[in-house]
């Protein structure tokens, strides 16, 4: 039973490492942008609270909406619905480069969301401890804020992650590829289930491992 | 040094407006070591609160160094002061001497500098041989010592000290007031310090605000006398 699996991976080889740079492509600059971006969208929702040090009820209220839409939409719709800004910013609706502009927005909304609540959990004290030692308000979101709740913001970093390896696979639908496209296309649709299933493995594998790491920095950088 | 003119500070509690602190006027010397004391909910660590502008009078003036404390000096007047809290407000990611560093992250400066005064302030409140621990592996002495150390790592003029041994034990608490004392002498800070403990604020002040409701109901000078950590024996076994 091994050895058919093991032919079915040898035959097709050349397609499962090519989906898996695709996913790996997409995934990658996805991660980036959810990093970078949904960090500071976070802290931003953080401080714009109405109990925040900054409280902004307008600009809280946006993004908020902002997030929520995009979190609310079935992705798969998000993914259409989105061709026309795709094609505003690169170019193009369709292909790999296309596919990290929604899987970039799907990521940014739930990491910033993650952020936020991570953030809450910081001791409120923590505040009034920056301001009596002369922090402005970025030096509390960087030496206070982003110190104390750094294990949580691992770890939901890593369900984001992984969160976005679960979205990569529907980006066939605007030729996007990839692991989860190879599997449904080939191995659903054509009947070769031995290749869906060694694409989920490949998966579980690549899940098994974000999390691994996730973890291994968490306990890492917690020492409280 | 610290100067309050009729000041007063209205909350919202339960749906209602609370004068919290009526009308307080006070004045704070050079190198004295003030306490306030009263109930809890009286108004005294509100009161701590606004002399280092972490809240906004609703009206009323506060002076610190002779410069009026408002939305555009509190930054760099608190920059002068420091202060030490109950629950020690350590960050717990950090290390101990990291967490001494701190205030320095905040502040230009040489940072070997900063690291051989982080080192002597460790030295001077007694916990040299934890510079490299965790903070959840401290007790609470230990913790109130790192936050002492934190605190005068950039020299400051004025040290709040709110409830500084309320998580102490009491030979941990001479410990750290007999510190507090220390420091006063040896760095000539003002301090303030806030207790509902009247045994602490005997110990270390020279001048005392009774708080009562939001008032003061009366200012008392005292003698302070010498500190002396006691065993939990000698102190059983003393008057």
């Amino acid at each position: 039973m091994i050895d058919q699996y093991i032919e079915t991976f040898k035959s097709f080889k050349i397609e499962i490492f090519q989906a898996f740079y695709e996913t790996f492509d997409m995934l990658s600059i996805a991660m980036v942008f959810t990093l970078i971006i949904g960090l500071l969208l976070g802290f931003l929702l953080f401080i714009t609270r109405l109990d925040g040090i900054h409280a902004n009820r307008g600009i809280y209220l946006i993004l908020s909406a902002f997030i929520n839409i995009i979190r609310s939409i079935p992705f798969i719709l998000f993914i259409i619905v989105i061709i026309p800004f795709n094609r505003w910013i690169i170019g193009t609706g369709f292909g790999v480069d296309a596919s990290k502009i929604p899987l970039s927005l799907i990521g940014i909304a739930t990491f910033a969301r993650f952020t936020e609540q991570d953030l809450l959990d910081v001791d409120k004290n923590i505040y009034e401890t920056s301001y009596s030692l002369g922090a402005s308000t970025l030096q509390y979101c960087r030496y206070f804020l982003l110190k104390e709740a750094r294990t949580g913001l691992i770890l939901s970093f890593t369900s984001a992650s992984i969160s976005l390896l679960s979205y990569s696979t529907v980006m066939g639908i605007i030729g996007g590829g990839g692991l989860g496209y190879l599997a449904i296309s080939e191995g659903y649709y054509n009947f070769n289930y031995d290749l869906m299933w060694i694409i989920i493995v490949i998966m579980i594998i690549i899940v098994q491992f974000f999390q691994t790491i996730g973890n291994m920095l968490a306990k890492k950088y917690d020492k409280r | 040094m610290i100067r309050l003119e009729n000041v007063i500070k209205t909350f919202l509690i339960n749906g209602e407006f609370s004068k919290v602190i009526n009308d307080i006027s006070l004045s704070i010397n050079r190198k004295e070591i003030y306490g306030l004391v009263g109930e809890t909910g009286s108004g005294k660590s509100t009161i701590l609160r606004l002399m280092n502008g972490f809240i906004e009078p609703d009206s009323g003036e506060i002076y610190l160094m002779n410069k009026k404390l408002d939305e555009t000096t509190k930054h760099d007047l608190v920059k002068d002061t420091s202060m030490i809290f109950q629950s020690f407000n350590l960050l717990g990611n950090l290390n101990v001497i990291d967490n001494v560093l701190l205030p320095t992250k905040l502040r230009k400066g040489n940072k070997k500098d900063n690291i051989k005064r982080a080192r002597e302030l460790l030295s001077f409140v007694g916990i040299s041989s934890f510079e490299g621990s965790y903070i959840r592996n401290l007790s609470g002495g230990q913790k109130q010592r790192v936050a002492i150390a934190r605190t005068l790592m950039t020299n400051p003029k004025i040290v709040f000290c709110d409830e500084p041994t309320s998580a102490l034990d009491d030979k941990m608490s001479y410990e750290v007031l007999k510190l507090l004392r220390d420091i006063n002498e040896e760095f000539e800070t003002t301090m303030v310090v806030v207790s509902h403990d009247i045994s602490v604020i005997k110990a270390i002040c020279n001048r005392v605000a009774i708080i009562e409701k939001g008032e003061i109901s009366d200012i008392l000078s005292l003698k302070t006398k010498k500190i002396e950590a006691l065993s939990y024996k000698e102190a059983l076994l003393g008057d």
